[in-house]
C-alpha cells in the first residue's frame, strides 16, 4: 500500500484487515463520495485508492460513467467481494462483469 | 437575487482559490461569469462536487470554494457531515438554494425544511430565483477542464 497516499472507503468485514492495517484512511458516508474525495486527491497530486464492498459498486456507477470516464481521471480500487448470503448472491454472480462492462481495469478483488 | 448574480458576486472576491462548481447551470452559468484554469466544472456526477472540494481541500493548502445547488447536495447530504468530521478551513461552500431543479424544468426540492448551514461549517445558504436561465453548454471538453486545473494547482504548489 506504500504507492497510495490517500485512501478512503467504506468498510466491509472482509476488508477489516486491510483498514486495521492502513490505520490512517478517510471513512466515508457513502461509496460515491469516497470516490469523489479520490477525485479531489488525484487533482491536488496524490495517489489515492478507493476501497468497498461489491454491494457499494452500483453506488459508483454514475462517478464511473459520468465523472471518471469523461475527465480521464483512473482510480484504483480495492473491492471485497461477498456472495453469501441471499442478498449478495446477485451482486456477487455480476461483479467481474459489471467491472467489464464498465471497462474498469484497475482494481483488485478480495474474494 | 438571479442565480447568475449571486455566482458573480462570489467571484468577485476570487483571487487565487480553486473553484468546483456542480452540475447543470450552475457550472454554465460559472464558465459564463469568469472562465479561468482553476475552476473545475463537475458536468455530471450529480451530488459530488463537495466531496471533490473536500479532497482537494485536506490533501492541499490551497484555497477551495465550491458552489452548489440545493438539489446536488441533497443527492450526497451525508458529505455535509463528512465536512463536518473533516472541517478544513480552506473550505467554503456556496449553496445556490432555489428550493427545484430548475435546468429540468423546476421540480420541487426539500431545501425548504432543511438549513444546511446547520449541518456543516463554512457553508453559506444563498436563496436565488426558481429560473431555468440561458447559458450555453461549455465548449471545453471534460479532459482539457482536469488537465488544465491539474497543471494550474502543481504550477503553483502552496
Amino acid at each position: 500500500m506504500k504507492k497510495y497516499n490517500f485512501i478512503a472507503g467504506i468498510p466491509c468485514s472482509k476488508l477489516k484487515y486491510f483498514t486495521d492495517r492502513i490505520k490512517k484512511y478517510i471513512p466515508c458516508t457513502r461509496e460515491d463520495e469516497a470516490m469523489a474525495l479520490a477525485v479531489g486527491a488525484y487533482l491536488a497530486g496524490k495517489k489515492p485508492l478507493v476501497f468497498l464492498q461489491n454491494s457499494g459498486l452500483g453506488n459508483i456507477v454514475d462517478v464511473i460513467t459520468s465523472l471518471l470516464k469523461p475527465y480521464g481521471i483512473k482510480i484504483d480500487l480495492l473491492i471485497s467481494v461477498r456472495n453469501k448470503p441471499e442478498h449478495h448472491a446477485f451482486m456477487g454472480k455480476i461483479t467481474k462483469k459489471l467491472l467489464k462492462l464498465l471497462e474498469y481495469r484497475n482494481y483488485k478483488l478480495v474474494m | 437575487m438571479k442565480r447568475i448574480d449571486a455566482i458573480k458576486k462570489i467571484m468577485k472576491n476570487i483571487r487565487d482559490e480553486l473553484v468546483i462548481s456542480s452540475t447543470g447551470m450552475i457550472s454554465r452559468e460559472l464558465y459564463a461569469v469568469k472562465d479561468r484554469p482553476r475552476n473545475f466544472y463537475v458536468l455530471g456526477s450529480m451530488g459530488n462536487a463537495l466531496g471533490i472540494g473536500l479532497g482537494i481541500a485536506i490533501n492541499s493548502r490551497h484555497k477551495v470554494v465550491v458552489i452548489s445547488g440545493d438539489g446536488e447536495v441533497f443527492m450526497s447530504l451525508g458529505t455535509l457531515a463528512l465536512h463536518k468530521k473533516l472541517n478544513p478551513k480552506n473550505l467554503k461552500h456556496y449553496i445556490l438554494d432555489n428550493n427545484c431543479h430548475s435546468s429540468t424544468g423546476g421540480q420541487p426540492t426539500c431545501s425548504d425544511v432543511v438549513d444546511f448551514s446547520k449541518l456543516a461549517p463554512n457553508t453559506k445558504v444563498i436563496k436565488v430565483n426558481e429560473e431555468k436561465g440561458d447559458a450555453p453548454r461549455i465548449p471545453i471538453l471534460p479532459k482539457q477542464i482536469a488537465r488544465r486545473f491539474k497543471n494550474a494547482i502543481s504550477s503553483n504548489r502552496s
